[in-house]
């Protein structure tokens, strides 16, 4: 422990305007920021982070969603592109995201790195060079594959379907020390089991003299020259959520903007610095479509570890298409309600039907084509607060679509499944494999089938190319010397697997970086 | 496959300039706005349990007329009296720009003007029978328009919301709630300042990452199936 004492401290707590200074400001609490802050407090920098969200812990984890998506999720949880098309779901407390996530863990596939290193420029970025932060990662955060023997009835169906049909399946690593399998990661884990970064780095980081302001909301940062000299933020109520009219203000050597994908380009460009219109470009969604399988023996599948089974079956089809990854989603009754199908008598019948109902994931892997642009990331007009992502999916993505949903659904019939149903607004409902041209004619279209996004990446692109690249390979911002993006943001393209363990290892290599820029 | 956009044959001239506005943050919205061309008005029912924070009373009778036509409650579900309050609760957190756009497709879904410019209608949605609401409901939710689908997910989804968020849904969804005795709303905070961290359930240390993992410990609360205890 050095000799510096860290502090969170909690919006309720600062009364008056407030100016302080550190060596490095870090912008944001989760996977890319909490890491950063440990690397650099163990280095023996003074720092200091601001985030947006409140300080909520296990004593609030309750396991109700009612309290925890407004509490823990941007816009809670309604946060999705302006057509409304694609859920987004983003965590928003300290923790950020790995707070609420549901444990998945891989490294970077080498066929992504590589893609990095070829077309990007990211040439230094080898799995030789990110390989021992990832043992050191998975040491730390306990990251382990979880056990056939204790997957849930709802991972169970994807175990089972995908071994009747000959497909990939494996278990999933996931995170946790002393799980008791209750299923509630998503809203809170309310015994700390989560090696999130809520009861990992960010603790140990403030041992070592972080100081972590909650409820701080970073609005600009001010540039003079080719330096950010300040940033400025202000301070929310942790009852309401408002702003209390209180400023805090903190002079740093050098910024790191970890706000994750969507917020961080918010916040450049809330700063003016949109580099001639590249930053918020190219983010990716890994949108995701879900099929729900019903049968005759209980799933509960809000129960256990939410993710345990994964297959890869699907994720890489050749030339010009886009592949997908498969993954199970737990169910929960908010969630589960406002994402079925169609209104009225149908909608209910299938919600009443809650434990008996599995849901299966097919995540497509965006950005991969050389054709793809991905979301755009703006400001919207009137007032900074709310924020447009604009996803305009391309006919590629809808074959996608389809062809995953047939998958899906061959695998829960595999599994035993009596009926499977899409979230099309107008059902497509299946009694066996024998009706999967039913998904043929369905509608492949906004709005007219339900997407989510748990994984937002890139949008503040990394590379050599400073025609299609926000930060260097350094991760640098261009154009601002001691300005640095480090979380989700950076990736050039999607993952093809859950990210977070890929900005850990990305956040903890990138921190050489941070650190050698505070002179 | 079906392409996006929409339109099979060109919509007639009004709707085109419509469309062409946007919905959210788009002029469109104004269409909405209370009381034009002297046309009907909307048909309020019980007044709200409590004072409402962002909806107007005539919003409130459309949210709940609506909310009756989506969630549609069998005979033995919790009732739909605190739906249209429990709406306005959850937009009284939002951004007030969020809040204003939501008030203003409200407002447009009930109008008579933009109902007969959308599909010849010239009576609100409050005064309308309840298979013409489903009606209504379906032309917004199949709509060759994307805004028309973009506004009828953004007031479902209101409407579940507003009730399946309330625990007293959980019987009738046959879902058992949170597993008891693992959450600890006395559970110490810990903020730093020197002081130790407080010992919790999960936690484990940066010095025990140097050894070797014990195998997975089979959580005592646990069966194999990963159901907890009842």
């Amino acid at each position: 422990m050095s000799d510096r004492v860290g502090r969170i401290v909690t919006g309720d707590e600062l009364t008056a305007d407030t100016e302080v200074s550190a060596e490095v400001c870090i912008v944001g609490s989760g996977a890319g920021g909490a890491v950063l802050a440990h690397e650099l407090t163990a280095r023996g920098l003074d720092v200091v982070m601001l985030e947006e969200g409140g300080y909520h812990t296990r004593r609030e984890f309750n396991m109700d969603e009612a309290w925890a998506y407004p509490n823990l999720y941007q816009e809670m949880a309604n946060r999705a592109t302006d057509d409304l098309a694609i859920r987004i779901l983003q965590g928003r407390s300290v923790g950020g995201t790995t707070t609420i996530n549901w444990t998945t863990c891989f490294r970077t596939p080498p066929r992504i790195t590589q893609v990095w290193r070829e077309r990007f420029g990211m040439a230094a970025l080898t799995d030789e060079v990110l390989r021992p932060h990832f043992e050191a990662l998975e040491k730390r955060l306990h990251i382990h594959e979880w056990p056939l023997e204790q997957i849930n009835q709802n991972n169970r169906k994807l175990w089972e379907g995908c071994e009747k049909l000959g497909y990939d399946h494996k278990l999933i690593r996931r995170n946790v020390h002393k799980c008791a399998n209750l299923g509630y990661c998503g809203v809170g884990c309310p015994v700390d089991a989560k090696q999130s970064m809520l009861v990992t780095f960010l603790p140990d980081a403030v041992e070592k003299g972080l100081r972590l302001y909650a409820n701080a909301s970073a609005r600009r940062l001010e540039v003079s020259g080719s330096r950010v000299t300040t940033v400025h933020a202000e301070v929310r109520d942790p009852a309401t959520d408002k702003p209390r009219g209180v400023k805090l203000v903190v002079r740093a050597k050098v910024v790191a903007v970890s706000g994750g994908a969507i917020n961080s380009p918010a916040l450049l460009l809330r700063s003016g610095l949109d580099q001639g219109g590249k930053v918020g470009r190219r983010t990716f969604l890994h949108p995701s479509l879900v099929s729900v399988g019903i049968f005759d023996e209980e799933i509960a599948a809000y129960s256990g570890a939410p993710q345990s089974v994964y297959s890869h079956q699907f994720i890489d089809r050749g030339p010009g298409k886009i592949g997908w990854f498969t993954e199970t989603s737990p169910i929960h009754p908010v969630v589960a309600a406002v994402s079925f199908a169609g209104f009225g008598e149908g909608h209910r019948e299938l919600v009443r039907k809650l434990p008996n109902l599995n849901a299966v994931v097919a995540s497509l892997a965006d950005g991969l084509l050389p054709d793809e642009v991905g979301a755009t990331v703006k400001l919207r007009g009137g007032g900074d607060a709310r924020l447009s992502v604009h996803y305009d999916l391309q006919p590629s993505h809808w074959e996608a679509a389809r062809v995953s949903q047939v998958e899906l659904a061959k695998i829960q019939f595999a599994a035993g499944a009596k009926q499977v149903v899409t979230l099309h607004e107008a059902p497509v409902v299946m009694n066996s494999e024998k009706e999967l041209g039913k998904l043929d004619s369905a509608p492949w279209e906004r709005c007219r089938t339900r997407l989510f996004s748990a994984h937002q990446m890139g949008g503040c692109p990394m590379g050599s190319d400073p025609a299609t690249s926000v930060v260097t390979p350094e991760l640098r911002f261009r154009g601002v010397d001691n300005l640095f993006v480090v979380d989700g943001s950076i990736f050039p393209t999607s993952l093809g697997v859950n990210p977070q363990q890929t900005i850990y290892g990305l956040a903890r290599w990138g921190a050489q970086f941070v650190a050698g820029s505070v002179a | 496959m079906t392409m996006q956009t929409s339109a099979s044959g060109p919509p007639p001239l009004s709707r085109r300039s419509l469309i062409k506005r946007g919905l959210l943050g788009g002029g469109i919205l104004l269409l909405g706005g209370a009381g034009f061309l002297g046309m009907r008005s909307t048909r309020r029912g019980k007044a709200p349990p409590r004072p409402l924070s962002v909806l107007g009373e005539d919003e409130y009778a459309v949210v709940e007329a609506l909310a009756a036509r989506i969630i549609a409650p069998a005979k033995d579900a919790p009732p739909l009296d605190e739906v249209a309050w429990n709406v306005d609760q959850l937009l009284a957190a939002a951004d007030p720009s969020a809040q204003k756009e939501v008030k203003q497709l409200i407002g447009l879904f009930e109008s008579a003007l933009a109902g007969f410019l959308f599909g010849g209608r010239i009576t609100p949605f409050t005064r309308l029978e309840p298979d013409e609401q489903d009606q209504v409901l379906r032309e917004w939710q199949q709509s060759r328009l994307l805004l028309r689908r973009t506004g009828f997910t953004a007031l479902k989804t209101l409407a579940l919301a507003g009730y399946y968020s309330f625990s007293s849904t959980w019987a009738y969804m046959k879902y058992p709630g949170p597993p008891k005795d693992f959450h600890d709303p006395s559970a110490a905070v810990w903020k730093g300042g020197g002081q130790p961290r407080p010992d919790s359930p999960g936690v484990f240390k940066a010095e025990e990452s140097e050894g070797t993992f014990p195998e997975v410990e089979a959580a005592t609360a646990t069966d194999a199936g990963g159901r907890h205890a009842p």
